[in-house]
């Protein structure tokens, strides 16, 4: 019996054209707390094309988590629809793979059998999903690590160990959660490069939810921003930069000038964030 | 993140009275069995006495004031035991906490002591401290020093590094850098140590004094089964738990994170 | 890996400080500075080991204390952690007994063995049982604790993969609550121990607490320490092998 969900890897390239694989269809997501409700997304339409690397940025508390959690179907949207391919996600989509902004290896399997879980829980039998875990592990660079243990490795290989997870589920969609926030600068740096390397030679699919409007720029083809709470779409910014990209790229022209309109779209809306979050601390002393 | 983390922690207190609707059906289940092998009599010889027949006893042994003289006993040789215990086994947690060395010469010794049941170690007691108190007490004091030894050794280690760096960039002494950074650090483990130290040594004093003495608690439980007093026994026992569950849950109140004064 | 000869100091001195410390006493026991009815000469507790194995029948003593032992301990195990479990799966059956559970653990058990006198009889089965009562309330606090701490987002990996209820469990929450479940079975089992050798010593039945009991009454106290060295080893040998049982059940630390 061949399981339809492995494919052989790497995955056959489809000559598709931009189409939508996934929509955000005007989702609203409103929270009751004990005195008050509040609004966290706030009426979000975009959508994702096959292929390409979208990112969502917004200050903190713009609600970016709130929409991956949506989009990955961990929470269910007080109203709107994402749809993939066409049809409506009802709770997580297997279509849709999550990288989680925590650390999220299991610390009690080795880097192979980590990555090897999906399929593990998908009743791969154990020769074939070894072998592909394999695969993915050397894609993100931790070829002589299999038999590690999450605690032997750094941080930039364990967030490294959780994108492998992921892929090696191959899914149609990766959504990822500021992945490199708790790295510092330069391995996030390299490790951008890794996982554009990865989208390229996959043509994954890839939405990534960050803050860091260098990452976003320097990742992606087209960034969405999103304003401070209530979190609304502000605008959607095309990256018109050369493929194939590594980090190099921050230092041209051009960069800087995406990098530059983009902050002038957000300054206002993450001073405004400061602002309140500072407020309400002191409302609550 | 934060978002989410509010709507899993929203729906996670169930409803007040569904909690007391349990607990009510859960004691009067009790209550019930209790009260049918009671007349059922399948248990020979009242081990299990009616409830009321407990209450009963209950109310004469607490306007007894021979049980408060020997309550009083056993408490007094408790915390006996327990200051001198834990004043030991704080010193010796802060020796073999602050140096690496000391700690991985000694520890070992004490990991395996910790575990044993120090009532074996009653016998020697008697030769060293009387057929009296003393061997109570120190049969407690044996008993809660482990765990406090070994609990504040470990909060040691457990200190943050930068602490224990901004209070040498201040020059403390030795002496400061104990009462000011290193015990307000390890207040947690010491206090959970205590309350691990304070189970044991009860059941060490209690152990011992059910083995050989002439007053106290044990002593106590000792002549109501000789007399087969159940309803007394139940009584004494009733007792001993409240008081030892509240001085627990007591010490375990200090360990919760401060909050400041509204 | 290389072990450099420092690794090795501060075993040696401690070792060194035991031996030291035995010499010591030696010496002051003989010059007549320590009362040697309270304590015995170490050299006679050394020499009275062959004598206790073969006249005291050790072995069997050893074998009886070891097995009620592992008898609490499975029992503990086998109802402390479903029980801890059943408290995780139900929220109001949680709240209302969280605290009689912990109510429990803190309650000297032991003075009820009378109690377990009267309805198990002079038996193995009053220690075991008396072993197991004193010793299942910390499991069930702390395999709640565990399961109840599980880090969010490794649920959420769970879930975001369609993880059946029972791969969730099995796969996700049980091992990451091993290290807590265990440290609530290394706590019951101390009290398990302690109530298990103290009832022997109490009701001179059984095992090794009997012996002591029965060693100290006959005076012979270089046995008794002798007696003592072996309970210890019990204790040890318990606690090696549930560090094994861990490191094997949830490896990676």
């Amino acid at each position: 019996m061949s399981d339809p969900t492995v494919v052989p890897w790497p995955r056959p390239v489809s000559a598709a054209r931009p189409e939508s694989v996934l929509t955000v269809d005007d989702i609203l997501v409103r929270f009751q707390t004990r005195d008050a409700s509040v609004t966290a997304v706030d009426r979000m339409t975009f959508d994702v094309r096959h292929g390409e690397f979208i990112s969502v940025i917004g200050p903190s508390g713009c609600g970016k988590s709130t929409l991956f959690n949506v989009i990955g179907g961990l929470i269910t949207p007080t109203s709107g629809l994402v749809t993939v391919a066409g049809e409506p996600i009802r709770g997580p989509h297997p279509a849709i793979g999550m990288v989680f902004q925590e650390e999220s290896t299991f610390p009690w399997r080795t880097v192979l059998d980590n990555v090897a879980f999906p399929l593990e829980v998908r009743g791969v039998s154990r020769r074939v999903r070894l072998e592909k875990a394999r695969d993915v592990v050397a894609m993100v660079g931790l070829t002589g690590f299999e038999g590690h243990y999450p605690s032997e490795l750094s941080g930039g290989m364990r967030q490294r160990v959780s994108i492998a997870r992921t892929l090696a589920s191959e899914p149609k969609i990766l959504l990822m959660d500021e992945p490199f926030a708790a790295l510092d600068e330069q391995t996030r740096l390299l490790l951008g490069d890794k996982v554009l390397q990865i989208q390229q030679t996959l043509k994954q699919t890839t939405l990534l939810i960050t803050h860091s409007i260098t990452e976003a720029v320097q990742l992606s083809d087209r960034v969405v921003v999103m304003s401070y709470r209530p979190g609304r779409l502000k605008r959607i910014v095309d990256i018109d930069l050369p493929h194939p990209r590594t980090s190099e790229i921050m230092t041209s022209d051009a960069f800087g000038h995406y990098v530059a309109e983009i902050w002038g779209d957000l300054r206002d809306e993450a001073s405004r964030g400061m602002a309140e979050a500072e407020a309400s601390r002191g409302a609550r002393t | 993140m934060a978002e989410t983390r509010t709507i899993v922690a929203l729906p996670i207190t169930p409803r007040l009275g569904a909690v007391m609707r349990l607990r009510l059906f859960l004691i009067l289940g009790v209550l019930i069995m209790w009260e049918a092998t009671a007349a059922s009599g399948l248990l020979f010889r009242d081990v299990v006495p009616s409830s009321v027949t407990v209450v009963r006893a209950l109310v004469r042994l607490l306007i007894d004031p021979d049980f408060w003289g020997n309550f009083g006993v056993t408490a007094g040789e408790v915390l006996a035991a327990l200051a001198i215990g834990a004043t030991a086994g704080l010193a010796a947690g802060l020796l073999l906490g602050a140096s690496r060395f000391l700690g991985r010469a000694y520890e070992p010794y004490l990991n395996s002591l910790a575990p044993t049941p120090k009532i074996i170690f009653f016998p020697v007691m008697i030769m060293a401290f009387g057929v009296y108190a003393g061997s109570k007490v120190a049969m407690g004091a044996l008993s809660a020093f482990f765990p406090v030894a070994l609990s504040t050794a470990g909060g040691m280690r457990e200190v943050d590094a930068a602490l224990v760096k901004v209070g040498r960039s201040f020059r403390l002494s030795t002496w400061q850098m104990v009462t000011k950074i290193y015990l307000p650090a390890i207040r947690v483990p010491v206090l959970n140590g205590m309350r691990l130290g304070f189970g044991v040594a009860v059941i060490g004093v209690l152990l011992a004094e059910t083995k050989l003495s002439n007053q106290g608690l044990g002593y106590l439980v000792m002549q109501a089964y000789a007399r087969f007093d159940m309803p007394q026994m139940y009584a004494i026992l009733l007792v001993v738990f409240a008081v030892a569950v509240a001085l627990n849950a007591g010490l375990g109140r200090l360990t919760e994170p401060r909050h400041r004064r509204t | 890996m290389s072990i450099s000869r420092a690794d090795h100091a501060p075993a040696l001195v401690g070792a060194a400080t035991l031996l030291g410390l035995f010499a010591l006493l030696e010496l002051a026991i003989r010059a007549g500075l320590v009362d040697r009815y309270v304590v015995p000469p170490p050299s006679d507790v050394v020499a009275s080991f062959a004598r206790i194995v073969t006249e005291e029948d050790i072995p069997h003593r050893f074998a009886q204390t070891a097995l009620e032992g592992l008898g609490a301990a499975v029992l503990i195990a086998l109802v402390g952690i479903p029980a801890g479990l059943l408290l995780y799966r139900h929220m109001v059956l949680r709240v209302a007994v969280q605290s009689w559970v912990a109510a429990l653990a803190a309650a000297p058990l032991v003075l009820a063995y009378p109690l377990f006198l009267v309805i198990f009889g002079r038996s193995a089965m009053t220690i075991v049982m008396m072993g197991f009562i004193s010793g299942v309330a910390p499991v069930t606090l702390k395999t709640l604790e565990g399961l109840s701490a599980t880090r969010r987002v490794l649920i959420d990996v769970g879930r975001s993969l369609k993880l059946t209820p029972a791969q969730q469990f099995r796969l996700v929450l049980l091992p990451a609550a091993v290290p807590t479940i265990f440290v609530g079975l290394r706590l019951g089992l101390v009290f398990a121990l302690i109530n298990i050798v103290g009832l022997e010593f109490l009701i001179n039945f059984g095992g090794l607490g009997q012996l002591i009991n029965e060693l100290a009454e006959r005076y012979d106290l270089a046995g008794t320490y002798a007696a003592i060295a072996f309970v210890v080893l019990v204790s040890v040998l318990f606690f090696l092998a549930l560090e094994r049982t861990e490191r094997w059940l949830r490896p990676g630390r």
